[in-house]
């Protein structure tokens, strides 16, 4: 009498739903790693204005009017004077800037309301640009008193006339 | 025999017994942790170490500018951010002073110097990159802080000074001498 093995079918356990993964502890850790990222994360995007110090005559020197060169070639620079209110009262003149060219008279921009007029800087430098077309050095003068924010709009305008190498220059000041 | 059936048919444990409810089942969160999951890849992949160097900080107010120059690839960066009343040096945001120390104590300027030199060696020699200083400012900072910052870094050995403004196209459009920046 043969032997018969028993029915595969009838040895298998009941049918149960199938359990569901437990999902909380990777819950728990998404939930505490996106908030860190989003803390980490910039939300408004950030400009950067440039300044080159790596070729010798680009970047900041002391002096009335100082530029940068270092022995080589001069080169023709525009500058442009950012006067602050202590030197405005200092010397009687009005508050403003002003742009001195190689072999042309020195132009005055007067602030407005003792704002600083960008857009007749802008008109001006637009100017120089039409007359030189391959000039690309300015220096950027800025007296201590003048408002970084200041300084940093008149770069930029200077930026955006296509006057790449920009040299910021310092008026020689005595602290103590 | 019929009290014996009657007490096997009321036994207990062959009750039935029937549930008011159903069971409750468990609330799906797989659809959430899929959308989770989208989240933390889009995140991990737009945070890099350097965004978080020139991350904006709320306190501080930029200037805006028209142009925008990219952060060269290779530079080893330090950041400087000058507020109102406080500046922090470095990656570490170490507490310098205020920004009046810069020009009224000399102790102060040469351990700028000091900090600013190490960095930049420390840039060159191990990280063989270009040094780049990230100046963060308030609009309303005098520019002889800057300038002193700037004189400090370019001493030490940075090549390249950065400033962090906020980026507006049209901000000079816009500008009316008549009214406040």
């Amino acid at each position: 009498m043969g032997q018969y093995r028993p029915s595969a079918m009838r040895q298998q356990k009941s049918q149960t739903v199938p359990q569901e993964p437990n999902l909380v502890p990777i819950m728990n850790l998404f939930l505490t790693i996106i908030p860190m990222l989003l803390m980490m994360v910039a939300i408004s995007q950030i400009a950067l204005l440039a300044l080159n110090f790596s070729q010798g005559d680009s970047g900041i020197s002391s002096g009335q009017g100082g530029g940068g060169g270092k022995g080589g070639p001069a080169t023709e620079k525009v500058e442009v004077h950012i006067f602050g209110v202590e030197y405005a009262q200092k010397n009687n003149t009005s508050l403003g800037m002003e742009i001195r060219e190689p072999g042309e008279k020195p132009k005055n921009i007067p602030a407005i309301n003792e704002y600083y007029d960008y857009v007749s800087l802008d008109t001006s430098l637009k100017e120089i640009r039409n007359r030189r077309g391959t000039l690309s050095d300015i220096t950027v003068l800025a007296y201590p008193d003048v408002l970084y924010g200041d300084l940093m709009k008149t770069i930029d305008i200077c930026k955006n006339n296509g006057f790449t190498q920009v040299h910021y220059t310092a008026p020689k000041v005595q602290y103590y | 025999m019929q009290i014996v059936d009657k007490i096997k048919s009321s036994d207990k444990s062959q009750r039935k017994v029937r549930r008011k409810f159903e069971d409750a089942r468990g609330l799906s969160i797989t659809s959430l942790l899929d959308e989770l999951t989208i989240i933390l890849v889009f995140l991990v992949k737009n945070i890099s170490t350097e965004a978080v160097k020139i991350s904006a900080e709320p306190d501080l107010t930029y200037p805006t500018t028209m142009t925008n120059d990219k952060l060269l690839e290779k530079a080893g960066t330090t950041p400087i951010k000058i507020f109102p009343d406080r500046v922090l040096v470095g990656t570490e945001a170490l507490q310098y002073g205020s920004p009046a120390d810069l020009v009224t104590d000399p102790k102060k300027r040469e351990a700028l110097f000091t900090y600013l030199k190490m960095e930049a060696d420390d840039i060159v020699t191990h990280q063989k990159a270009e040094t780049c200083l990230l100046v963060q400012a308030d609009y309303s900072i005098p520019c002889n802080y800057i300038t002193e910052i700037v004189r400090a870094a370019t001493a030490a050995g940075y090549s390249y000074v950065y400033f962090a403004t906020l980026q507006d196209n049209d901000w000079l459009k816009k500008y009316n001498v008549s009214s406040t920046h």
